[in-house]
């Protein structure tokens, strides 16, 4: 990995980071270029806010259909 | 030990917005890290490491408990803000031009085909001393071919903060 | 900057479901499916054609429930346990449809740089590799542009369309918050592939949201 890493390195390794999952080393490299570079720091949270928007996804409700099915099997198997 | 924390300008921790308990008329309050220093733990410079680190306000940080020594930081689980270094509030645009002029040196001592790594020095200076440390400590990699320049420059870098800031060096 | 708690470990409640379940508690059923079919289907969607078919198999998944509750020993989550059911009920099914191989259990295809590589310094630049222009800081913007309706739809838009596998880790990580060794337990998967797939996903959805907002 040697001394530093670049921006395009940093985009590609920004998951690993939020996961608390990088190698120590990597990580110490990952600060320290974040440390210094706003485009980067952008990107990182550009991308928080993006795990933020996907998480804002509100699931639909079951189709009552299916729903009615489940109920149904769950009665049947509820009886044997 | 004695080491040291690059800050933000309110008190927080850079990487994961900590709200460190500030020197106030005496030591800040310990705080402790979580049991696992290479995972979390609390980061902290040694003079050599500033450098690496540049960032608003700087504080001289007492580490107690255990203690890992990695090349560029130090991580300890228990911690506390001695007092802020005042001192770096005054010198950190003189370290920026230092950079800055170091870069510009260092370019102009270097072969032709790397001249134009002299146009991103001017306006990088309102990005602060982090982003110049690192492009003077990088040009002169490029120019050595050498990564042990990369970091003789931040040893420079580290010469220069710890007389101007008054660190034992 | 702090870093976002963003999974939802497994509710509290799993073990008192459970409980309720085996007791046959139709109500504990129900909290349990309004918990979970989506995400159910969003998984089932990864190994087959249709809607249609992922509704089948999720429904022969909840039946596939019932019946190993008695086997259940709590090794894992019960949600990873319910997801895992779904995805080999999923597999089999799409194997039937002659997809020869499950996606998810693929090693993820080539390379998917996370940003246009045009967007940094080339080689023969000063600093290649870095940033030619910063991206745009979208914390100047008001808060209801990540989070209002619009942006919301877009999200929901860039999600569906993903590649299967890809869809499948965000839905579990990012949307129903499920951790990293859940979904790996749950799909079957490596921890690496796991990132690869989530890393590839939010990075289309990252790059779709600037799109947008960007103008």
């Amino acid at each position: 990995m040697g001394e530093h890493i670049t921006c395009q390195e940093v985009v590609e390794l920004v998951t690993e980071y939020l996961d608390r999952a990088l190698p120590s080393d990597e990580a110490t490299l990952f600060e320290q270029h974040i440390n210094f570079c706003d485009g980067c720091i952008v990107y990182v949270e550009q991308m928080r806010s993006t795990v933020a928007a996907v998480g804002h996804v509100r699931e639909e409700d079951v189709p009552p259909e299916a729903k009615e099915r489940l109920m149904a099997a769950f009665r049947e198997w509820r009886r044997t | 030990m004695i080491a040291y924390k690059f800050l933000r300008a309110d008190g927080s921790s850079v990487f994961t917005g900590f709200g460190w308990p500030l020197p106030a008329g005496g030591p800040g309050a310990w705080v402790e890290a979580p049991a696992d220093p290479c995972r979390s733990g609390i980061h902290a410079c040694r003079v050599a490491d500033l450098p690496y680190w540049a960032g608003r306000a700087l504080y001289e940080i007492e580490l107690d408990g255990e203690l890992v020594e990695q090349p560029t930081k130090l991580i300890g689980t228990r911690g506390r803000l001695v007092r802020r270094i005042a001192s770096w509030d005054e010198q950190r645009d003189a370290y920026t031009r230092m950079c800055a002029d170091r870069a510009h040196e260092l370019v102009a001592a270097a072969p032709p085909e790397l001249s134009h790594w002299d146009a991103v020095v001017e306006p990088s200076i309102v990005e602060g001393p982090a982003l110049l440390g690192f492009v003077a400590a990088r040009i002169a990699e490029e120019i050595a071919a050498s990564p042990a320049a990369y970091h003789a420059e931040r040893e420079r870098q580290a010469a220069w903060l710890a007389e101007r800031l008054g660190l034992p060096a | 900057m702090a870093h976002p708690r963003l999974e939802t470990p497994p509710a509290a409640d799993e073990a008192e479901l459970l409980a309720r379940l085996r007791d046959g508690d139709e109500r504990a059923f129900e909290a349990l499916v309004d918990r979970h079919y989506n995400t159910m289907l969003a998984v089932a969607r990864g190994y087959v054609k249709s809607r249609a078919v992922a509704e089948e198999v999720v429904q022969e998944a909840w039946v596939g429930v019932l019946k190993g509750l008695d086997r259940f020993e709590g090794r894992s989550s019960l949600r990873t346990w319910i997801i895992r059911i779904v995805a080999n009920i999923a597999q089999t099914r799409g194997a039937r449809e002659a997809r020869s191989v499950p996606l998810s259990s693929l090693a993820p295809e080539g390379d998917e740089a996370a940003v246009d590589p045009d967007r940094f310094r080339g080689r023969d630049d000063a600093f290649p590799g870095h940033w030619q222009q910063y991206p745009s800081d979208w914390e100047a913007l008001p808060e209801q542009a990540l989070l209002g309706r619009e942006t919301l739809a877009l999200v929901i838009e860039v999600v569906a369309g993903l590649p299967a596998a890809q869809q499948q880790v965000i839905t579990l990580r990012d949307i129903s918050g499920f951790t990293a060794e859940e979904v790996c337990a749950a799909l079957g998967i490596s921890g690496g592939n796991q990132r690869v797939l989530l890393h590839r996903a939010r990075s289309r959805v990252r790059s779709a949201l600037e799109e947008h907002l960007d103008g």
